[in-house]
């Protein structure tokens, strides 16, 4: 057992010390020779007694030697040779019956190479694709030897400049040779036919029916035909094609075969295509603008991280939820499932040699390790549930194990955006008639705008008339006329049936006395009577208010109330200076007897 | 005859009873040798199949033993720790082939010999290096090196290798805790 060479803390905090690390340093081999990616690591019950192995994907190093190895606890258990580099390894069910051992999958070139017990069980290839017509027809005239090497040679460059078919392997593998091996390799492959088969680019496992930890799966392709295809389980036939617009790099998977089913393809184009059950074709698209390095699904959302060192939250329908920043490139991502704790988080080895932990956007945890993580996974192995595989760029293999007491706790994070900014403000559903109205007013704007001027002028016209209208007619209870600038204000006293009427009138020149105004009242007599309903009104000295007082009787019982006019008057005119009008209060006392 | 009848025999203990807690990983080999311990007249008192851990209890004349396996995350610690009280003797099994795991029993040993009902208590401890007859194991000293049993100061403690599907080495290792009990008793 190596001595411990690695650490972690919580975000952002200072590094812990190894007393109070979430996790125990089980095994350290810088030496360990292992070359892969995350997409080629699984970990299963291989022989089902209990004791879980890992199943790496190696591709040698300097991706020379590819090999199949299998390790128990800290040491390789077997080690077997592949004719191709891996392109993914996955573990699944098979069938129902017992013994319910998981069979291994190992995507590779065109083949899937399935084993069973670690023995070799099954090899699934891609379907053929057409050939090229004309590069048939040209190894056809080769075979009845009606052309030679060189326009062989030559003939087949022109169909590869234009590519709309691609050529054959057997047709690339011609071009690459020596001009004096040419004869030779015609000889020995002209009288094959010439077959095009496609590479299989990553691989998932999809439930059939039932939703169990244990139910028996489908395993799902992507290939460099932009294809996705769905094998049985069993039987290996194909049951399901898709077609995608690029090249799927990495799948997630979820829901069952039979019943529904989501996949989520990260593209070459640097988008992700999601698809459902019935589709054909892609249903929802998110447009990354980079490079996808990783995608992993936790719980509903997608998380995706790119090559522009952040990783992305999408939802399953590609609205884009957050994003946060990687203080390096990220180099492989996984999934990490606590399921004693029903904890799903997403683990990302980064280039500066740590691997952070994310719960959404909320750091969890932070492991520094000596060498930079090229391929990691987490889950049951040996007899440990939450142990931590992690290959690193040198070779190297390192394991941890979660303490059993660890607890992943959010908010110890970096100092991010505060919390309040996150949080969702309750805003009221947008209603139809709202839309409606919105998308009326982003129409007809201009002509809104120019009914509501056109309106508010004639408002304006309006008043103005009205107002000199009042002016013409001296209506109102001032006076604006130059010689007699008055003002005018009554005041009802009284609870009834006899009322005080006071009159304020007042002159408001500046140092000319009025003479010779009269004041009169126009009134219903049937309802009122006055004293006197015209008098006299004394010389008006400028700035003094004079009350001129007058008694009112209502006469009738029956709580019926009216205006009383009172109109200010020059000797000798007709036209009034000025008028008010009197709101009569309802007489609320006994009418007089 | 078991062992243990002659254990408790010898220690004439039949009036009081000794608690012993049997401790370790799960699948570190603790029924297998409780099993060989036992008398066959022994009546194993209750298997529970508790949610989340098992208890496994039984008595002979004079011993009682009480036996878990320390796994699962945390949320039924207490339920075991809970026995920790009345123990007056712990034997604590490793697994010496399981390499891995071999960081995950230290951290469950020292989590033991820090809880309050065990960390000022003279209470004997012995280690069984057990599953030594497999080609994996490592030695007894490697595991005490590994489990850092040097720094147990305060407690009498003693490792022995064992293969408990043959038997070997549990006669050693229960007559150091013979010792030990009746060094308290008297
Ligand atoms: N080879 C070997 N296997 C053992 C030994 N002791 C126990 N086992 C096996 O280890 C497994 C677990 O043992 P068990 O007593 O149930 O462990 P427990 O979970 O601690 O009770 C069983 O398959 C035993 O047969 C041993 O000394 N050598
Ligand atoms: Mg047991």
């Amino acid at each position: 057992m190596a001595a411990a060479s690695s650490s972690d803390s919580d975000g952002g905090r200072a590094e812990s010390s190894e007393a109070n690390s979430k996790w125990l340093d089980a095994h350290y081999d810088p030496m360990a020779n292992i070359h892969t990616f995350s997409a080629c690591l699984a970990l299963a019950d291989l022989h089902g007694d209990g004791e879980y192995k890992l199943v790496v994907g190696d591709l040698g190093p300097g991706g020379q030697q590819p090999r199949l190895k299998v390790f128990k606890g800290p040491t390789v258990l077997s080690e077997s040779p592949l004719p191709a580099l891996p392109a993914a390894a996955a573990t699944f069910l098979m069938e129902q019956h017992e013994p319910r051992t998981p069979a291994l999958a190992l995507a590779s070139g065109p083949c899937v190479y399935v084993y069973k017990n670690l023995r070799p069980y099954f090899k699934f290839s891609l379907p053929d694709l057409p050939p090229n017509p004309l590069e048939q027809d040209l190894w056809n005239q080769a075979k009845e030897d009606r052309i030679d090497p060189l326009t062989l040679k030559e003939m087949l460059e022109g169909i590869r400049e234009k590519a709309e078919v691609p050529l054959s392997v057997q047709s690339l593998r011609f071009l690459q040779l020596e001009l004096r091996d040419m004869e030779a390799f015609v000889n020995q492959h002209k009288s094959k036919p010439i077959r095009r088969q496609t590479v299989i680019t990553t691989m998932a496992t999809l439930k059939k029916n039932l939703a169990d930890e244990d139910a028996v799966s489908c395993l799902v392709l992507g290939t460099e035909n932009k294809e996705l295809l769905v094998l049985d389980p069993g039987a290996f036939t194909i049951l399901a094609q898709m077609s995608l617009p690029s090249v799927p790099v990495f799948l997630e998977v979820s829901g069952q075969f039979d019943v529904e089913f989501r996949l989520a393809a990260a593209c070459r184009n640097g988008n992700i295509y999601m698809l459902r059950r019935d589709s054909k074709r892609p249903k929802y698209c998110i447009e990354l603008s980079a490079q996808p390095v990783g995608l992993v699904r936790v719980h509903k959302i997608l998380v995706v991280g790119s090559n522009q060192d952040s990783l992305h939250g999408f939802t399953h329908k590609g609205k884009k939820l957050w994003t946060v920043p990687m203080p390096a490139a990220i180099l492989t991502m996984n999934l990490l499932e606590q399921q004693s704790r029903g904890l799903q988080a997403v683990m990302a080895g980064l280039a500066n040699g740590e691997v952070r932990i994310y719960h959404d956007k909320a750091l969890l945890n932070v492991i520094r390790t000596p060498d930079a993580v090229t391929s990691l996974c987490f889950g049951r192995y040996g007899r440990e549930d939450n142990t931590l595989i992690m290959t690193t760029r040198g070779g190297g293999l390192l394991i941890k194990i979660l303490k059993r007491t660890a607890v992943f706790v959010e908010g110890g994070g970096e100092a991010g955006p505060p919390p309040a900014q996150a949080m969702k403000l309750n805003v009221p559903r947008k209603t139809r008639l709202y839309v409606d109205q919105t998308l009326r007013e982003r129409e007809a704007g201009t002509a809104m705008h120019r009914a509501f001027q056109a309106d508010l002028y004639l408002l304006r016209l309006r008043a103005a008339r009205a107002y000199v209208q009042a002016l013409e007619s001296s209506l109102s209870p001032v006076s604006a006329t130059a010689r007699e600038p008055l003002k005018l204000h009554a005041v009802v006293q009284g609870l009834g049936p006899t009322f005080k009427l006071t009159l304020h009138l007042q002159n408001v020149s500046a140092a000319r006395p009025i003479v010779g105004l009269r004041v009169c009242f126009l009134y219903n007599e049937v309802l009122y009577a006055l004293p006197r309903a015209f008098f006299k009104v004394p010389m008006l000295v400028p700035g003094l208010s004079y009350p001129l007082e007058t008694f009112v009787e209502s006469l009738s019982d029956k709580g019926i109330s009216d205006i009383i006019k009172v109109l200010v008057l020059r000797e000798g005119q007709s036209a009034p200076l000025l008028s008010a009008h009197i709101n009569m209060p309802v007489s609320e006392g006994l009418a007089a007897a | 005859m078991g062992l243990l009848d002659r254990l408790s025999g010898l220690l004439g203990l039949k009036k009081k009873e000794v608690h012993v807690l049997c401790l370790g990983l799960d699948n570190s080999g603790k029924t297998t040798i409780i099993n060989k311990l036992k008398p066959s007249n022994a009546q194993s008192q209750d298997i529970v199949p508790t949610i989340g851990f098992s208890i496994e209890k039984f008595k002979s004349s004079s011993l009682s033993f009480t036996v878990f396996d320390m796994s699962g995350q945390g949320r039924y610690r207490n339920l075991w720790e809970h026995y920790y009280k009345e123990g007056q003797a712990i034997i604590f099994v490793i697994d010496s082939s399981d390499r891995l795991r071999m960081v995950v029993a230290k951290e469950e040993l020292d989590t033991l010999l820090n809880h309050p009902d065990i960390k000022h208590r003279r209470i004997p401890i012995l280690f069984f290096a057990n599953k030594m007859d497999l080609r994996d194991a490592v030695t007894s000293v490697k595991v005490s090196q590994l489990l850092c049993l040097e720094n147990i100061k305060d407690k009498p403690w003693h490792i022995c290798a064992s293969d408990a599907i043959k038997g070997e080495g549990l006669q050693e290792g229960v007559d150091w805790l013979q010792d030990q009990i009746q060094a308290v008793k008297t």
